[in-house]
């Protein structure tokens, strides 16, 4: 028997007294959409804490879409904090939706969202308190179809056998197809079986039961991953665009949470893409082709949103904003109608040139806090082989704009363990930031330079599936550390602040963007012995990783490490945005050479062969300077 | 902007159902978004960082109830009482619905410095189901000749004045082992009482272990009363004759 759908508020009430921040649990938020009476119910859950979660687009555009769907109603839940899930276990409480207050278990279908990899652990831990059987192949016909989808599903493979499917690419007409059909078929009276191999051919659908690994040829310890012998499904699964971005409703949130969040505003997605090329990024592919909303869309979503949800930001928000080809005519208008209201308007980061901090400006007002910028790299020949196309010239003439129009603090981003990187590489990165603190020495005037403070934040790199690349493998964790120290000992002056990323953390994230499902019993092993909200730092444990491996024989060094041959078959392969081969390898062999490719919406196409593959274009409203 | 062109909304509303788990900054946050729902002409004050002018009555505590919050909104523009409440009711959670609207003089007290009484409903819940009232009532005079009951908020020592903040308190029994406690109480700048120190206490005694510490933190997990609702049921300030001013009848 499936699980009741029913309020079981009153069994998680009291445990609200024992926990932080009861208002996690408790919904009644402004703006909730799901309906009570409903023939098909869906739960979407994001895999940390409801903090972070609440403010996530995807959710949000899938959580409307779901609910504007005749006979669907759509629930949110997020991962309870370890304080409230050790609670829960121990009353025999189980995970719950909150619109509903009803047992996750008891939804036709539960969503997992797939933001990034060290999510891995959550799933089972939202799973294991849910009641549900963790993988897809222990799950029975009163089980939930339990599915996965978001940004960091272009490696499935290791996290695939715990989802029945995954779904590939952008989801807001997809779940919705999805839902339709699971629900017939439910209806029709068909098997879990029946349902898993109708549901895989719903374009962009990805059912890892149907599919297995196979070593055969040139391929990596990992294997790849193929159709099971006589199952009529796909041997590549390509993802989903949806066919309009323009004609969808740029107001995605309607649910304003009460708890204080980190990004506490309105969101509006003023595009979609960018095709910019820097050959680390995986978001740089998977979300191509490149797509603008008018100028009028984008004014008149903000004045709904900002309307309907009483917020007092807004942010706009895409991969590239100041990209967008008429950027500074919609904060000019925007600035116009929110004058005297309050309310702010923020944009996520600053291009790299007098341009970006001519839009920061824009939006600044008063207040000048910190302005970021993100060189990647600290030397041209390292810029160049990363396809970064900004040069030291650029850096400097923005961050000069940037303290002449008044900004005191500068952040800078960097990474680490890049191809080709050298140990001069690392003290260029020192260089940088110590030019940016000189031009801002020469721009501020001395009784003001006190507020002066430059930081560089250096990530470590982490190869990805579906960029150039991705055959590297990662620098190993002690020489991090070492490059690191070397870092920290090449910056001199003490008002550059260095702050740098866990050379543990990316050791267990790179294993996971590389490897197959020959990671899965890692993951189950780090989760049994504790390993949750792996993404909060100090809750992460690399000896519980550590452990896991040694017991499941993978030497996660060895997977992180190891470099793939260009001729293999990647673990990946059968799941893609649509770019070719070809266009990854010629992109590889040019940043050896260490020469750059332009930006398709600027100049004309690099070929990466995701139009003519998924039968898609870039769609600009104007002109890209 | 000069004060004239200002009005002073007065807004009483409740804190109340699964709502009286948010904290103060949450409700607080949570209002400011509901004026702007409502489209209230608000204003804003000048400055380095603008923000809708509001003032808030003091802090509830987590998990305790309300029939009688109160806020003031500056307006730039008067809109009929009848209107704006109509437009706030439309665009609030009901756990935190207006109860009545009013104009009050922009340049009154504020709200924090106006209220001086505060009057608490305290539903108690005993583990011991023949605990009877004249064990609680005598446990709560134990509290009351000692005056002073110290407490920890955060890693904080503390002590609350009850000679000070306790003007009365009457006990109920209203079931087995349930009670109903109403509290009198008083407040000003050196403090206030917050009922959860009291029924912290009342705890204590009850399990004989008077000296036990007491955490304030709204909702506690208590030995002898596992279950307990507290409501604020009035707030207000006294005239010289000694009469209730509501917040909203003010000169």
């Amino acid at each position: 028997m499936r699980t009741a759908y029913r309020d079981c508020f009153d069994q998680l009430q009291p445990l609200l007294a024992r926990v932080e921040k009861p208002s996690r649990y408790i919904d009644h938020e402004w703006g909730t959409r799901s309906s009570k009476e409903a023939d098909y119910r869906a739960c979407l859950i994001y895999p940390d804490v409801y903090e972070v979660g609440l403010p996530n687009q995807g959710i949000a555009i899938l959580y409307a879409a779901l609910n504007r769907e005749d006979g669907i109603s759509c629930e949110r839940s997020y991962v309870p904090w370890i304080d409230m899930a050790d609670e829960m276990r121990a009353a025999g409480v189980p995970l719950l939706s909150l619109e509903g207050a009803a047992p996750v278990a008891s939804f036709d279908v539960v969503g997992l969202h797939v933001p990034h990899e060290m999510a891995a652990t959550n799933y089972l831990e939202a799973l294991d308190l849910a009641g549900i059987p963790l993988l897809a192949r222990e799950r029975g016909e009163d089980d939930p179809l339990v599915i996965a989808g978001g940004p960091s599903v272009y490696n499935p493979e290791p996290i695939a056998e715990i989802f029945d499917c995954i779904l590939i690419g952008e989801g807001e007409e997809h779940i919705v197809e999805l839902c339709r059909e699971h629900r017939r078929l439910r209806d029709a009276g068909a098997s879990r079986t029946e349902m898993l191999r109708a549901l895989a051919c719903v374009p962009g659908t990805y059912v890892p039961s149907l599919y297995e690994v196979s070593h055969e040829g040139a391929c990596t310890v990992h294997g790849y991953t193929v159709p099971r012998e006589g199952e009529h499904v796909p041997d590549v699964v390509y993802k989903r665009v949806v066919a309009d971005f323009g004609a969808t409703d740029p107001v995605s949130q309607s649910v304003v949470p009460y708890t204080e969040l980190v990004h506490d505003r309105l969101s509006i997605e003023v595009l979609r893409g960018c095709a910019r090329g820097c050959r680390f990024c995986q978001a740089g592919i998977t979300y191509r082709p490149v797509r603008e909303r008018t100028p009028d869309q984008i004014v008149a979503a903000v004045s709904r949103g900002l309307k309907e949800t009483g917020y007092d930001e807004v942010s706009l928000t895409s991969l590239s904003t100041t990209d967008h080809s008429c950027c500074s005519q919609i904060l000019e208008r925007l600035n116009r109608n929110l004058q005297d209201t309050g309310i702010s308007v923020s944009i996520p980061s600053q291009r790299l040139d007098s341009f970006g901090v001519d839009m920061a400006l824009q939006v600044a007002g008063e207040k000048k806090g910190g302005l970021t910028f993100a060189p990647e790299a600290g030397s041209q020949r390292m810029r160049d082989i990363i396809n970064k196309n900004v040069t030291e010239e650029d850096l400097e003439r923005a961050t000069r704009a940037a303290f002449e129009a008044g900004w005191r603090r500068c952040k800078l981003y960097f990474m680490m363990g890049l191809p080709g990187e050298r140990d001069e590489d690392i003290i260029a990165i020192g260089e940088l930031a110590e030019r940016v603190l000189q031009i801002g020495r020469e721009v501020v005037p001395k009784g003001q330079r006190g507020g002066l403070s430059v930081s560089i934040s250096v990530s470590v790199f982490i190869p990805k599936a579906h960029t150039p690349f991705q055959w590297c493998g990662q620098l190993d964790d002690d020489e991090v550390r070492r490059r690191q120290k070397l870092l920290l000992d090449s910056v001199h002056d003490r008002a550059i602040r260095v702050h740098y990323h866990d050379a543990a953390t990316s050791l267990i994230e790179a294993a996971l963007s590389r490897g197959g499902r020959d990671m899965l019993p890692v993951i189950m092993g780090a989760w049994k012995r504790g390993a949750r909200f792996d993404a909060w730092t100090e809750q992460f444990s690399l000896d519980r990783w550590l452990e896991a491996a040694h017991d499941a024989g993978v030497d996660l060094r060895a997977v992180a490490r190891n470099s793939f041959e260009l001729d293999a078959r990647l673990p990946w392969e059968h799941v893609s945005p649509g770019e070719s081969r070809g266009f990854l390898e010629r992109e590889w062999r040019r940043a050896l050479a260490g020469i750059t490719t332009a930006d398709c919406t600027r100049s004309s196409c690099t070929g990466c062969g995701i139009c003519p593959t998924l039968g898609v274009s870039n769609v600009l409203v104007g002109d890209r300077s | 902007m000069s004060e004239q062109t200002l009005f002073r909304l007065r807004v009483r509303y409740v804190k109340q159902g699964r709502l009286r788990y948010l904290g103060h900054l949450e409700v607080l946050h949570t209002i400011e978004r509901i004026i702007r729902r409502a489209q209230l002409p608000y204003a804003v004050t000048q400055g380095f960082s603008p923000h809708m002018r509001a003032g808030f009555s003091s802090a509830l505590p987590v998990g305790t109830a309300s029939n009688c919050e109160w806020y003031d909104v500056f307006l730039t523009e008067l809109v009929p009482p009848s209107e704006a409440f109509e437009r706030l009711k439309a665009a609030s959670p009901v756990d935190l619905a207006p109860v009545k609207v009013g104009y009050v003089d922009v340049r009154a007290a504020a709200l924090t410095a106006f209220i001086t009484c505060a009057e608490y409903a305290v539903n108690l819940w005993t583990g011991d189901a023949s605990a009877t009232e004249s064990m609680v009532h005598e446990a709560l005079e134990a509290i009351r000749v000692q005056g002073t009951i110290a407490y920890l908020r955060g890693k904080k020592e503390k002590s609350l004045d009850l000679t000070r903040t306790l003007a009365g308190y009457a006990l109920a029994q209203a079931g087995e082992g349930h009670f109903l406690l109403t509290l009198d109480t008083r407040m000003d700048n050196d403090g206030a009482l917050r009922p959860e120190v009291l029924v912290g206490a009342l705890n204590n005694y009850l399990d004989g272990t008077p000296d036990a510490p007491i955490h304030s933190t709204g909702i506690q997990h208590l030995t002898q009363i596992p279950r307990y609702e507290v409501t604020r049921t009035a707030q207000y300030a006294l005239s010289s004759e000694g009469t209730h001013l509501d917040p909203l009848y003010v000169r």
